[in-house]
């Protein structure tokens, strides 16, 4: 034992804390090393312990005593008369108390003897002992209470604490070198104990210990110390699995972390092989945050199966999310959203993703019934933005209206939804609350503010224009995150009537607007207001033409939707009207036709739906496109037939605008165009013609490159064109 | 009143500088100021074994603040062994923050036991005061050394400049103007006036005068209230006004009551900063203390154990010569924190005042 704590205190003042080791003072009796004496050794050994053990017939001690003394003075043999009655009944009783633990009463009695006699010295093994025990037990206080400094100065202090017989302050101080970022001495510490101490479970809950205070690599400095069981087994055999948990546990929550595919199979074999959720759980968190989500799924459905509860639904509704199934994922998600936080944020997320997803997707009903509830209670205010944007992208603007109002009771100040609610507004033509609106976010957000002023309008859409075509679709934001700054000052008056055909929502049941789409509502989307654009298209004040082909490749007229002329549902004189507004469509009579649609919409019900429709359809043949907007709201539309309209009013918006020379107002309406839905070649080229005509050359280039590399001749003509009026605008 | 508060500010920093510090203590009478008889009996109910002070009224708890007054009392009982004692388990339990200060709180059915590491500065100031006291009288260089250390740590983390003032922060952690806006929130009743002089030796780089004159200022300025008394915790922002610090009880109370007893234990009798204290408790009270709400100037709960009593006793005698009533003579120990105001004021009545006994 003296052998030991000799061998502790040089690697102390050697190896664990080197830069203190000049301060280290050794417990007076104690020499560095074994056998030679110090200089100033006390003339006489003393004995005052060896006897009280003695007395105590503690013979484990007594030995250990006995060595130790040996071990400092070789030319010392114990004393005859050790068994014999103690000379100082007053020192014995000091040290009684000190084998209790009694530190304060030990104190207390040294001070006491040192007031009555002022000569009396205590013996220095006692002050020492005394010391250590105090120090001990300041360290583990200051230990359990995060002060590491003062742990590493007691150790500093009484390094003769440092021992294999105190497993748990060499831990202590291990961890306090590790929270100091002294790694290396913590190292040192962990590596002197796997060197020196030898009882078993002390080795093992060493290596636990130093688990998460020791990086993966020192880790596995340590894990080398392992030495063979009685069994001839490797010692740390139980944890190597709860090494390799800690290595996938870490790198699951850091994905900059990657682990062996050695660890991962091991632990999936463990996974399999077991019964509990807790390893799948964790292989599915690691294998979803390195982009597996697919691998990923599988693991948290085996957690799932067995009963992984709350996490694993979790990891389960996230991973089918990233995989683009949050349909599939939705009902568990929705199932599971009370469990926890997190559970009701998975579901919270799964319905935005679905219903920011562009194009929007085909939702049931119970999705939306189900969700604005959850919304409701929780005052969500992206769910409330998101079933906004849902509403504004299939053309439910008065919806949408409403649920962005709702989103910004709950947050006034919330950007995105002020900005959804200022484009719905701008979709309605309502100038007065636009600008009202705009009022409130000046100085705040340019967006918004943008809306109304074309000046900085001009700028931001500048600053946008850069990789607009492979533009990410980022989830909830991205609906709102584009700069897509409607025209301003291009607005007709806002008309009356087609508020007045509305109830605004209550914001406790907005969702009743919402349908379910018809299946067999699946119109084609052509643009059927393309051929109104072409004739002037091209832009004028140039000296040399510009192609004006792409114009061709627009679809001829859009045939009467089938859904009209096949409803069983037209009767009456609403239906006779509507019938007949269609027949002067066919005859190209738009303007004729709108007062029989506009008769038909007063009966209401699926009569007024189609009408609306047709009035729509008619103001936009004769490029009305603002009457066709108002139209188009005067009686609710199916998502999938508003979303339709919505996509030719912004369409035929464009053409109208490139064809006023509003080049950035037409880069707006194709930008919104392209939020519903995938952007056909000809607006692609309409929109290369904007950038052109902006002479924002490096965007137009791409888009006719783009369009050019998938074999459309206009677009090489683009390109010509470009190269032209470049070498043009050097010369100017 | 410019002129009284720095009469006396003129007497401490005579006291600081006077008769080379620590030495001059060690001059003293060596006569004991707390009757042993009744230390005997302070300690039997408050002092555990392990040298744990334990306060009675607040759960049994232990804090930095009591372990100073059992070693003060324990130093002016001139009892060596049960000044160890406490000391032992003040170093072994509390002394382990960082900074070198103590941690305040300590409770025995808490595991760990220290359930706050903040620190309190009247705690550590009572610490290193009596260990300066009992290194000096008892020539053990332990001490002194222990002293010192805290008081250098006192002075580079509680003891901080506030404008024109030098403030005494009551705690590491919460109370700075940075932590607060209408900080620093101080408490008056930390600044023990007689501990400064030989904080001043033992730690020299902080101005301990400096912070003394400070602490009679702001006694001056924080008589709020109808009844002009100093608030127990109050809001002193470097500029602006002293006023009641927020989020803490509008009262003269429990904190506040000894600030008297600290001055005349420091050797400040002025009238002035004392008038509140003479009006209230002597005038209007019968001599008996009381919780006082500021914004109103009512008494909200008098105090009339005989610990507080105590207090106004002294005074009487301090600013009126007063002789201290009978009943006030013998000690009998009856809750921690009167029962110690108790002693310490016997003990400058003893050592300033006989002619009241």
């Amino acid at each position: 034992m003296s052998l030991k704590r000799a061998a502790l205190l040089l690697l102390l003042g050697g190896a664990v804390i080197p830069a203190i080791a000049q301060q280290v003072q050794l417990p007076v009796g104690e020499a560095p090393t074994a056998g030679t004496p110090p200089a100033d050794a006390r003339p006489k050994v003393d004995e005052s312990a060896l006897r009280y053990f003695a007395s105590q017939g503690d013979t484990r001690r007594l030995e250990a005593e006995i060595a130790r003394l040996r071990a400092l003075y070789p030319d010392w043999s114990p004393p005859a008369d050790l068994f014999g009655p103690q000379t100082d009944p007053d020192l014995e009783r000091m040290w009684t108390l000190y084998a209790e633990g009694k530190l304060s009463d030990v104190r207390s009695a040294i001070a006491a003897r040192q007031a009555a006699d002022a000569s009396w010295q205590p013996p220095a093994e006692l002050v020492a002992r005394l010391a250590e025990s105090e120090n001990r037990r300041r360290l583990i206080n200051a230990s359990d209470a995060q002060q590491w400094s003062t742990v590493l100065r007691m150790a500093t202090e009484t390094p003769a604490i440092l021992t294999c017989a105190n497993v748990d302050i060499l831990w202590r101080v291990a961890e306090a070198f590790g929270k100091t970022d002294q790694l290396q001495r913590a190292l040192d510490v962990f590596t002197y104990l796997l060197t020196t101490c030898s009882d078993a479970a002390e080795r093992l809950a060493t290596i636990q210990k130093a688990m998460p205070v020791l990086n993966d690599e020192q880790l596995k400095q340590l894990l080398a110390l392992e030495r063979k069981d009685a069994q001839g087994q490797p010692e740390f055999a139980p944890i190597r699995d709860e090494l390799i948990r800690r290595r996938i546990g870490r790198a699951a929550e850091n994905p900059e972390y990657v682990v062996s595919a050695d660890d991962i199979s091991r632990l999936e074999t463990v996974a399999r092989g077991g019964d509990t959720p807790g390893d799948p759980l964790l292989l599915g968190w690691y294998l979803f945050r390195h982009d597996e989500a697919s691998r990923a799924l599988d693991w948290f459905k085996l957690a799932l199966d067995r009963k992984g509860g709350a996490k694993a639904a979790e990891g389960y509704v996230l991973a089918l999310n990233s995989l683009g199934r949050a349909l599939e994922a939705e009902p568990i998600a929705f199932e599971w959203r009370d469990a926890a936080p997190e559970n009701n944020k998975a579901y919270l997320d799964v319905v935005i993703s679905l219903l920011t997803a562009a194009p929007p997707p085909v939702l049931g009903e119970t999705v939306l019934t189900r969700f604005s509830p959850v919304v409701m209670r929780d005052r969500y205010v992206p769910g409330a933005q998101a079933l906004g944007w849902y509403a504004f992208n299939t053309g439910q603007l008065v919806v949408a209206q409403a649920w962005f109002q709702t989103a910004l009771s709950w947050d006034p100040n919330d950007e995105p939804s002020s900005y959804g609610l200022a484009l719905t507004y701008w979709r309605l033509n309502d100038a007065a609350r636009l600008n009202a609106l705009v009022q409130t976010w000046r100085g705040r957000s340019e967006r918004i503010v943008a809306l109304v002023d074309p000046q900085l309008r001009a700028t931001l859409e500048a600053r946008n224009l850069q990789g607009r075509i492979d533009r990410t679709t980022d989830p909830l934001v991205a609906a709102a995150l584009r700069v897509t700054p409607p025209p301003a000052g291009g607005f007709a008056p806002a008309p009356a009537a087609p508020q007045a055909g509305f109830q605004p929502i209550p914001a406790q049941a907005p969702t009743q607007q919402f349908q379910p789409v018809p299946t067999q509502a699946a119109a084609g989307r052509q643009p059927i207001l393309v051929q109104t654009a072409p004739a002037q298209s091209a832009p004028a004040g140039r000296s040399y033409a510009q192609p004006t082909s792409y114009r061709e490749s627009a679809p001829a007229p859009a045939p009467r939707p089938r859904a009209a002329s096949g409803s069983g549902s037209v009767r009456g004189g609403g239906a006779a009207a509507l019938s007949r507004g269609w027949r002067l469509m066919e005859l190209n009579r738009p303007i004729e036709a709108v007062s029989a649609f506009d008769e038909a919409i007063k009966s209401g019900g699926r009569v007024a739906e189609e009408a609306a429709y047709g009035k729509s359809l008619a103001y936009m043949r004769k490029g009305m496109t603002n009457q066709a907007q108002v139209a188009a709201v005067e009686a609710p539309q199916s998502p999938r037939r508003a979303m339709q309209l919505t996509a030719d009013l912004l369409a035929q918006r464009a053409f109208e605008f490139y064809k006023d020379q509003r080049y950035v107002e037409a880069l707006i309406s194709l930008d919104e165009l392209a939020r519903i839905g995938p952007e056909q070649q000809d607006h692609m080229m309409l929109r290369g013609w904007c950038y052109y005509n902006l002479r924002d050359y490096r965007s137009a280039e791409r888009i006719f490159r783009a369009l050019a590399a998938q074999g459309n001749t206009d677009a090489m003509n683009g390109v010509s064109e470009i190269e032209f009026a470049r070498r043009l605008y050097k010369r100017e | 009143m410019r002129r009284v508060v720095r009469a006396a500010l003129l007497a401490l920093a005579v006291f600081a500088g006077g008769a080379g510090g620590v030495l001059s203590l060690k001059a003293q009478p060596m006569a004991n100021t707390v009757p042993m008889e009744a230390w005997n009996a302070y300690r039997d109910r408050f002092v555990a074994e392990n040298g744990r002070v334990v306060d009675t009224a607040n759960g049994d708890i232990s804090h930095s603040e009591g372990q100073g007054y059992g070693m003060l009392l324990a130093f002016l009982a001139g009892d060596r062994s049960n000044f160890e004692r406490i000391w032992s388990f003040t170093r072994t339990e509390l002394m382990i923050r960082d900074d070198g200060l103590a941690a305040w709180r300590w409770d025995p059915n808490a595991t760990p036991h220290v359930t706050d590491v903040n620190a309190a500065s009247d705690g550590d100031i009572l610490i290193s005061y009596a260990l300066a006291r009992a290194g000096a009288a008892w020539n053990n260089p332990a001490y002194t050394d222990a002293a010192r250390k805290i008081a250098r740590a006192l002075g580079a983390k509680l003891v901080v400049k506030s404008g024109d003032r030098l403030v005494l922060l009551p705690g590491v952690m919460g109370f700075s103007a940075e932590e607060r806006k209408d900080g620093p929130i101080l408490n008056l009743s930390y600044w023990i006036f007689e501990a400064f002089p030989v904080l001043a030796q033992l730690a020299p780089e902080t101005d301990w005068v400096k912070l003394g004159t400070s602490g009679l200022d702001l006694l001056t300025v924080a008589r709020l209230g109808p009844a002009q008394l100093p608030p127990d915790w109050i809001a002193a922002p470097a500029r602006g006004p002293v006023s009641l610090a927020e989020g803490f009880p509008p009262v003269f109370g429990y904190n506040s009551l000894r600030i008297s007893l600290y001055l005349l234990r420091a050797g400040i009798a002025d009238p002035q900063i004392l008038e509140g204290f003479r009006r209230n408790w002597l005038v209007e009270n019968g001599g008996v203390p009381a919780v006082v709400d500021i914004p109103s100037g009512r008494v909200v709960t008098p105090l009339t154990e005989p610990g507080y009593r105590m207090l106004g006793a002294l005074l009487a005698c301090a600013l009126e010569g007063t002789a201290i009533p009978q009943e006030l003579r013998r000690f009998e120990p009856t809750l921690y924190y009167p029962s110690t105001l108790f002693l310490l004021s016997w003990a400058v009545l003893v050592e300033k005042y006989p002619r009241c006994l």
